[in-house]
């Protein structure tokens, strides 16, 4: 299939999730056209194989919105994808989570593992990850991160898959997120209220209506989950229902959902995407000031860079820890998607300036004074996101004002360690230390 | 062993010749001169109070700019610059958007180089007639929304707008292309007498009195409209 085809077909899933399912109020601009954050960042995730953590109030459509999304994008029933879900609270088990002992088997004194519908399925959802006692994070860690599950002597891995998590603000039942766990997702978003006249509408929908649901796929699917059989096995037969899901979703609602080997292909077709020279040195400028450190080589949350430091009006000095090497993977990967859901060639500064807040605000710890004088701003975000693009739009300031500076230094310092003699460019700014740095580390 | 700036190994090198500290107070010394025949311009200008919108007053204003940057030597990042301290920075005490387009439009006119690339999209405020009587053979782009009289009297260039553009946009141009890849406000190529304008988005108005040359809206062509044959 044509690679337009398949861009109408997520463009048509994002439009019938935004009409009929989950109604929002747009509240971001990708080339002059208007998305709502959640769900744009829901579908990129669902596409990208990413793991995403939702936040807001209760009630705001958080776990609502990531299934519909899951649904649509992997022809999943949704009471599938409900039975799949992992519930935050904590009394949770791996045994709930990941998997158990076959007891009757085991009685006969053999060790077999019965999986989880969770560790099974390619999408994922973890409801209120942020009630799971911390201890209990680190249960799930290696299967948020690389898709690895473990139990007894037995593993299985996922070659594809999506994770979503919802977290509530903090109340007496909520639990901080581990700073290991936290940096392993890809994005951070917020549902956010639609407004009184949408909350309006969504009052009149019939509540127990369950567009997505269908008892009979719903039942076949857990059968076939429930097969002691192999996982791959269960993975083609799956993928089989899935089909005819699918099409009974496309006669019933005109809307056709995605294929495996179609998301694999978008998957292809993104990766292939090339950033810009303005998107590739903007990437870099940020990361230079949200790791840099003058005095101790590079930012450290145990270490507090002391006052009168050159780089005093730059973000390393209001921010506490590193950027960690994930911020990269993840601004590239969204980037790409984005680029490739607006149908560029190229991913350019605008794109990655879109995605890098999302990417970013649950990952850097800001220093106390800074959120202290942050906090109090008029908004329209939640704060840690508003701080985020506000540390975007600081540092894309910095970088328009000298980007054709930064690109010769990038330039130059190919053309040093390829052993052409010239001199590096200096400048006011952490990026042109990390650079003469690595000249002076990388030069044999 | 990687070389970790492999992805602009093709980027042009612009090779350093004379020290930093060299390069940055020439550079220093371009802003000054710039800003001062812009104040220069402002200050001839202001003496009226209020800034009308006059053809004889454009063409003086015009010609009084080209006069201030004679041979002054500058170049693309500087115009850029100029903007950002015209938007934001202290060292320019009153900003007249009309003169300050007019002037800017001057520096683009002058400037060395045939391709003008301008990034806008950062600034608060939108400035007025860019690129007027933009030359043959000089491409202007302008990277962000834009004020009014956008390619006035434009004589042969071509202007790129990547945003919106207010009202009156190629008024008078005589020939040359206007692309808008967004909006434009009312009377839209008045007075306009040859020349194209195209515009991808929205055009709020055209104008009454147009001579010539073609403005289309999107692909359909709005001026001149094909007379309807009556039955």
């Amino acid at each position: 299939m044509k690679n337009g085809k398949i861009r109408d077909k997520v463009l048509n899933i994002y439009g019938f999730i935004q009409e009929n399912l989950y109604l929002n109020r747009p509240d971001l601009k990708v080339s002059d056209q208007p998305f709502n954050s959640a769900l744009l960042f829901s579908l990129l995730t669902a596409l990208n194989c990413g793991k995403q953590i939702i936040i807001g109030e209760p009630g705001l459509g958080k776990t609502t919105s990531a299934e519909y999304v899951c649904s649509l994008t992997y022809r999943f029933p949704l009471g599938l994808i409900w039975a799949s879900e992992v519930a935050g609270h904590p009394e949770q088990t791996e045994e709930k989570i990941v998997g158990r002992p076959d007891l009757g088997r085991l009685n006969r004194g053999e060790e077999v593992v019965v999986w989880s519908y969770f560790t099974q399925l390619p999408v994922k959802i973890v409801d209120e990850i942020n009630r799971l006692p911390e201890t209990k994070q680190s249960m799930i860690l290696d299967g948020v991160d690389r898709g690895n599950w473990e139990y007894l002597n037995d593993a299985i891995i996922n070659d594809e898959y999506c994770l979503f998590a919802t977290a509530n603000y903090q109340d007496r039942g909520t639990n901080t997120i581990i700073p290991p766990m936290i940096d392993r997702f890809d994005v951070i978003v917020e549902s956010r209220h639609p407004g009184a006249n949408i909350a309006y509408q969504i009052g009149l929908k019939d509540r127990h209506a369950a567009t997505l649901r269908d008892k009979e796929y719903e039942r076949r699917f857990k059968q076939v989950l429930l097969e002691r059989a192999d996982y791959e096995d269960k993975i083609e037969k799956i993928e089989e229902l899935c089909e005819g899901f699918g099409e009974r979703m496309r006669k019933s609602f005109q809307i056709e959902m995605l294929s495996r080997d179609e998301r694999s292909q978008i998957r292809d077709i993104m990766e292939d995407l090339p950033l810009d020279a303005d998107a590739n040195a903007f990437l870099r400028t940020v990361i230079a000031e949200l790791s840099f450190c003058c005095k101790y080589g590079q930012k450290r949350s145990e270490e507090t860079c002391d006052e009168g430091c050159h780089y005093t009006n730059f973000l390393c000095h209001k921010t506490a820890n590193c950027i960690s090497n994930r911020l990269p993977t993840t601004v590239r990967s969204y980037s790409q998607s984005l680029a490739w859901l607006m149908g560029e060639e190229s991913v350019s500064i605008q794109h990655v300036k879109t995605v890098l807040p999302y990417a970013l605000a649950h990952r850097v710890q800001w220093r106390d004074d800074y959120v202290f004088q942050k906090q109090g701003d008029s908004r329209r975000d939640s704060l840690q996101i508003y701080m985020a693009k506000q540390a975007v739009g600081e540092i894309h300031r910095r970088y328009t004002e000298q980007s054709h500076h930064i690109k010769n230094a990038l330039a130059v310092a190919y053309q040093v360690l390829d052993g052409k003699e010239m001199e590096p460019v200096e400048g006011d700014h952490p990026i042109y230390a990390e650079i003469n740095r690595d000249i002076e580390e990388y030069s044999p | 062993m990687i070389n970790p700036f492999n992805d602009f190994k093709s980027y042009p090198v612009k090779r350093r010749e004379i020290p930093l500290d060299r390069i940055i107070a020439v550079k220093h010394e371009t802003m000054e001169q710039i800003i001062e025949g812009y104040l220069k311009l402002a200050e001839t200008e202001v003496k009226e109070m209020v800034w009308l919108v006059e053809h004889s007053r454009i063409v003086k204003a015009y010609s009084a700019a080209l006069e201030t940057i004679g041979d002054m030597e500058y170049d693309i990042d500087d115009i850029e610059e100029f903007c950002l301290e015209l938007d934001r920075g202290n060292r320019v005490p009153y900003l007249i958007s009309g003169p300050a387009g007019i002037y800017i439009s001057a520096l683009c006119n002058n400037v060395k180089d045939e391709r003008i690339d301008l990034k806008l999209f950062e600034l608060k405020r939108t400035f007025h007639f860019l690129g007027y009587r933009l030359p043959e053979g000089k491409t202007l782009i302008l990277d962000g929304n834009v004020g009014d009289f956008i390619g006035t009297g434009i004589s042969g260039g071509n202007l790129i707008v990547k945003g919106s553009t207010g009202n009156w946009a190629g008024a008078g141009m005589l020939k040359g292309q206007i692309h808008i890849k967004e909006h434009t406000g009312q009377n839209t190529g008045e007075w306009m007498k040859g020349g194209e304008i195209r515009v991808d988005g929205h055009i709020r108005g055209i104008g009454k009195s147009i001579a010539g040359g073609h403005i289309y809206q999107g692909e359909k062509m709005v001026f001149p409209q094909e007379k309807e044959t009556e039955n």
